[in-house]
């Protein structure tokens, strides 16, 4: 067993981990955060995507023992964030989801996508998701939410 | 309207078969067949296993399903959902592990040794059709597993035809590929006297229905609950292995268990979708006028039979509409699904339409080549025209409405405006695809192709509460579809009541009148037509209070808003609800004696499927040196009726287009000669992610059927149809200037340059004759 000391949603959780537990596992199994999805485990998919210290991570293909020290942001954890609060609404209003699977794992690149780029053309952002596979919406309206947000933080 | 659903998932709070504990619950992991072709000699098993490790042997209780078919001659073999001493497929299942943990689980698995010889493998539709004498069964004398057939009459056509085009054109066998695998959990609770069972399915009475027949049980002892649902695509309307495993196992244990797919079994085991061959002639006049269609269809069938719907289902279905949207006098089929040591076939998005489309549309561009015509021109000419309709196809189908010249115009129309500027060496073109898609199969079509386990016809109950808020109880899964929303709005069409009062429970077999469940383009036609039939019986029943209350008669009270209104007095839907619940003292006592919870129940007018339609257009770029492909633009103009839900209708169309360009371009699961699956991760198995994706436009028509409630036809499939046949056809547009023609998808860049090489290759022979 190896001692894993490090912060999920604001919460400072230590404790006992098998040294082959992931982080996705860690998370669903341990602290009952069932938002984060597992589409492919070998980290192809971007379902399972989490944010470690403000970067998108695939948290299938992290193991649990590295992550000592550092904060993860799950999709249970922007409690009021305004821009979490506006990619909602934009994934809602644009249709960005069918079944759900894919969708916290999309918001989390989303987030990264919209914080970090000011004027990506349509291509751009395309080539962002690249690592993210939605199997149900054709990605127009994840792409489309995406755009709106970008313009509304230049507004 | 936005979707009522979307809150949970957007803030991860939705409920997938995975978020699922039970106390005590224990996983399950599979060893699963490293071979495609072996006899089990043993397995060993550690001493230590009692109780922890299951094989065949254990399961010798548990009945085969076998689906029902009653076309002639038609083998069905039923998987046993644990191999028992030969294993036909990799991945097939062997044994079952239970451990506290999957990972335990697994590490149970790799301590079991099974020993087998090695049989010789059917890798391929070649090697079954082959006569070397290798049978995947051995009491069968050819590996055909099921033949159909129709000749309409053609020759007299075949004989006076001045144009004959042959092709043969290939579709790879894929996967589904739902973004969330499958996965089951059962337990049985005392309480109830019945095994619960949790499962990521479309279809929770069809799998109620054939766990029973495989445990032995009353239909009153399981119920099926579909939790929330992360995509289906058909791969969860049909019965599992794992399904009847865990459920046994779970009675057999005493203890609940949970086994979920990871995307190894999936791509692996779960390589079960389209591979067909169609050897393809068309008769036409000179100037590309199709009179006759001549087919062979071959499909690769896999090891086993699927239930309910057999391994001939594609071939079935694929003959039935493979003279597509157009009005063609003579046609003339035959199929043959055939046996292989694959995984067994199994109905994807759309159940062989892309391949009939892409079959008929390739046709139909190699014949307006032939003719030296423009194929958009020669398929106007071939279309049934609108004044047609309702149009009696020589499949003996009906296309009941719509006007598909109009359809292809106006894709034509896009395209033409859309971007058409290739990067500089690269070959550009503009393919074309057309299609009509029979939606919500009928009972009547679906006895008469033999699978009779889907019949067509849907129940809902409406529940009108105190408050005068409604539940709607369905027993179709809504799996991104947005049932929650429109099924709502239907409610509130006929009601009048507002959508946030009503809510819809759904996937639940303990909750819900029977159905057959969401596949087949069929929820919005069954399961609205029954929501809007039980919706009109509560409205029967509110205006009969609202008339004793405000005394008059109830064919003079009208329901508008939410609002019963009456020639003197108006009252709300709660006001009539609250007073026959809690105040029925203000009724006489034989108003409403049965009640204000219903059940409604819809089949179309005429037991007939609608036909929903659309035209595709793409443009590609072509880099004739490396063979890759680029879509630069992408048209859809699609008409299935009424759209309850505009938003949601794009965006099952465009789900569907981009699976479709899946199938055109990236995705294959290919096998080698010993049967090993060779795509098994997602780096092998190209799936289409954002950045391969064009910006797809689309556009609709609104043609109602005359035999649904409220115009509608299905849409939820369509989508996936055309695009193979639309991206071949622009890329062999682009390959012209070359000579060079494609006839297989995906269109990886190893085929394009095989298309372009096969060209170079034929010019250099003509020069060689013609020195």
């Amino acid at each position: 067993m190896t001692t894993l000391s490090l912060t999920v949603n604001g919460r400072q959780v230590s404790t006992e981990i098998d040294p082959r537990l992931n982080l996705a596992d860690f998370l669903r199994e341990r602290l009952s955060l069932k938002g984060t999805h597992l589409g492919c485990e070998h980290g192809a998919c971007g379902a399972c995507t989490v944010l470690m210290d403000g970067m998108p991570i695939r948290s299938c293909i992290t193991m649990a023992a590295s992550c000592d020290g550092v904060e993860i942001t799950t999709v249970e954890g922007y409690d009021q964030d305004p821009l979490m609060s506006r990619l909602r609404k934009a994934f809602r209003e644009e249709h960005a989801l069918q079944c759900g699977y894919c969708t916290p794992g999309m918001l989390a690149t989303a987030y990264d996508i919209v914080s970090r780029l000011d004027r990506p053309d349509e291509d751009e952002i395309r080539a962002e998701l690249a690592g993210c596979v939605c199997r149900c919406t054709g990605y127009r309206g994840i792409v489309r939410a995406i755009k709106r947000c970008i313009a509304e933080k230049s507004a | 309207m936005l979707r009522r659903e979307d809150a949970r998932f957007l803030e991860g709070r939705g409920r997938f078969i995975g978020d699922i504990d039970i106390p005590g619950m224990l996983d399950v992991a599979f060893l699963r067949s490293p071979l495609a072709h072996a006899r089990i000699a043993s397995i060993d098993t550690p001493v230590d296993a009692d109780g922890r490790v299951f094989t065949a042997a254990d399961l010798s209780d548990v009945k085969l399903v076998p689906p029902a078919s009653k076309v002639p001659g038609h083998r069905i073999v039923a998987a046993p959902p644990l191999a028992l001493d030969r294993t036909r497929y990799v991945g097939e299942i062997i044994a079952a592990c239970i451990a506290p943990t999957r990972a335990e689980a697994e590490d149970l698995v790799e301590t079991l040794a099974p020993d087998f010889e090695m049989l010789p493998v059917i890798a391929s539709m070649d090697d079954a059709l082959s006569d070397d004498g290798t049978r995947l069964y051995d009491d069968w004398d050819n590996n055909v597993s099921m033949e159909t057939g129709f000749d309409s009459g053609i020759d007299e056509i075949i004989a006076n035809a001045p144009v004959k085009v042959t092709r043969v054109l290939d579709m790879a066998r894929q996967a589904m590929v739902p973004l969330e695998g499958k996965g089951v959990l059962a337990y049985w609770s005392e309480r109830d006297d019945q095994l619960v069972v949790y499962s990521s399915t479309q279809s929770p009475h069809q799998i109620r229905t054939a766990l029973c027949e495989a445990l032995g049980l009353q239909q009153r002892q399981i119920r099926v609950i579909a939790p929330d649902v992360g995509g289906g695509f058909g791969y969860k309307a049909i019965l599992h292995p794992e399904e009847i495993i865990v459920a046994a196992l779970a009675m057999k244990t005493g203890r609940p268990l949970r086994w979920l797919e990871d995307r190894f079994e999936h791509l692996t085991a779960g390589a079960n979708a389209r591979e067909h061959r169609y050897e393809m002639t068309a008769y036409a006049d000179d100037r590309g006028r199709v009179l006759a269609i001549d087919a062979k269809l071959t499909t690769d069938g896999g090891a086993y039979s699927v239930w309910p719907h057999t391994n001939g289902f594609d071939a079935i279905q694929a003959s039935g509409i493979l003279t597509g949207p157009y009005d063609i006098g003579g046609y003339r089929v035959k199929t043959q699904t055939v046996v292989t040591n694959k995984p067994p076939l199994s109905p994807y998005r759309a159940v062989a339409r892309p391949g009939a489309c892409f079959a008929i549309e390739c046709t139909m561009d190699a014949v307006a080549r032939a003719v030296g015509r423009d194929p958009a021109e020669v398929r106007i000419d071939n279309l049934v025209k609108a004044e047609a309709m309702p149009y009696k196809a020589i499949t003996g189908k009906e296309y009941d409405s719509g006007d598909y010249p109009a359809c292809l115009l106006r894709a034509m129309e896009m395209v033409a405006e859309g971007p058409k500027t290739p990067a500089p060496g690269r070959l550009l073109g503009t393919g074309y695809a057309i299609y009509t898609e029979h939606t919500a199969v009928s009972t009547s079509t679906i006895s008469h192709i033999g699978i009779p386990m889907m019949p067509g016809f849907e129940q809902a109950a409406a529940l009108m509460q105190p408050d005068g808020s409604l539940e709607l109880r369905v027993g179709v899964q809504s799996h991104g579809q947005g049932m929650e929303t429109t099924m709502a709005q239907i409610a509130s069409q006929v009601l009048g009541i507002e959508p946030d009062r009503v809510v819809l429970r759904h996937g639940d077999t303990g909750l819900s009148p029977f159905s057959t469940g969401t596949y087949a383009s069929r929820a919005i036609v069954m399961t609205g037509g029954a929501v809007a039939a039980a919706c009109d019986k509560i409205a029967v029943k509110l205006r009969e209070i609202a008339a004793h209350l405000m005394q008059c008669e109830p064919s003079n009270v009208h329901l508008e808003d939410g609002q019963l209104r009456g020639p003197t007095a108006t009252m709300t839907i709660a006001e009539a609800a609250e007073t026959w619940h809690f105040r029925p003292y203000e009724l006489p006592e034989d108003v409403l004696r049965d009640g204000l919870e219903v059940t409604g129940g819809y089949r179309p007018d005429g037991d007939k499927g609608p036909f929903a339609y659309a035209a595709h257009a793409a443009t590609v770029s072509v880099d004739p040196e490396l063979g890759t492909v680029e879509l630069l633009d992408y048209v859809a103009v699609d008409d299935c009726g009424t759209r309850v839900n505009p938003m949601i209708v794009d965006g099952q169309v465009l789900g569907g287009v981009v699976q479709g360009i899946g199938t055109g371009l990236f995705e294959e699961s290919p096998f080698d000669d010993q049967g090993q699956p060779l795509a098994t991760t997602f780096a092998d198995y190209s799936l289409p992610t954002a950045a391969e994706t064009p910006i797809i436009r689309l556009d609709h028509s609104e043609t109602q059927s005359p035999y649904t409630r409220f115009g509608v036809k299905g849409v939820g499939e369509g989508g996936a149809i055309a695009p193979p046949a639309a991206v071949v056809n622009a890329i062999n547009d682009a390959l012209r200037p070359l000579g060079a023609e494609l006839c297989a998808v995906p269109a990886t860049p190893k085929r394009v340059l095989g298309a372009i090489f096969d060209a170079q290759d034929r010019a250099i022979a003509d020069l060689e004759v013609s020195k």
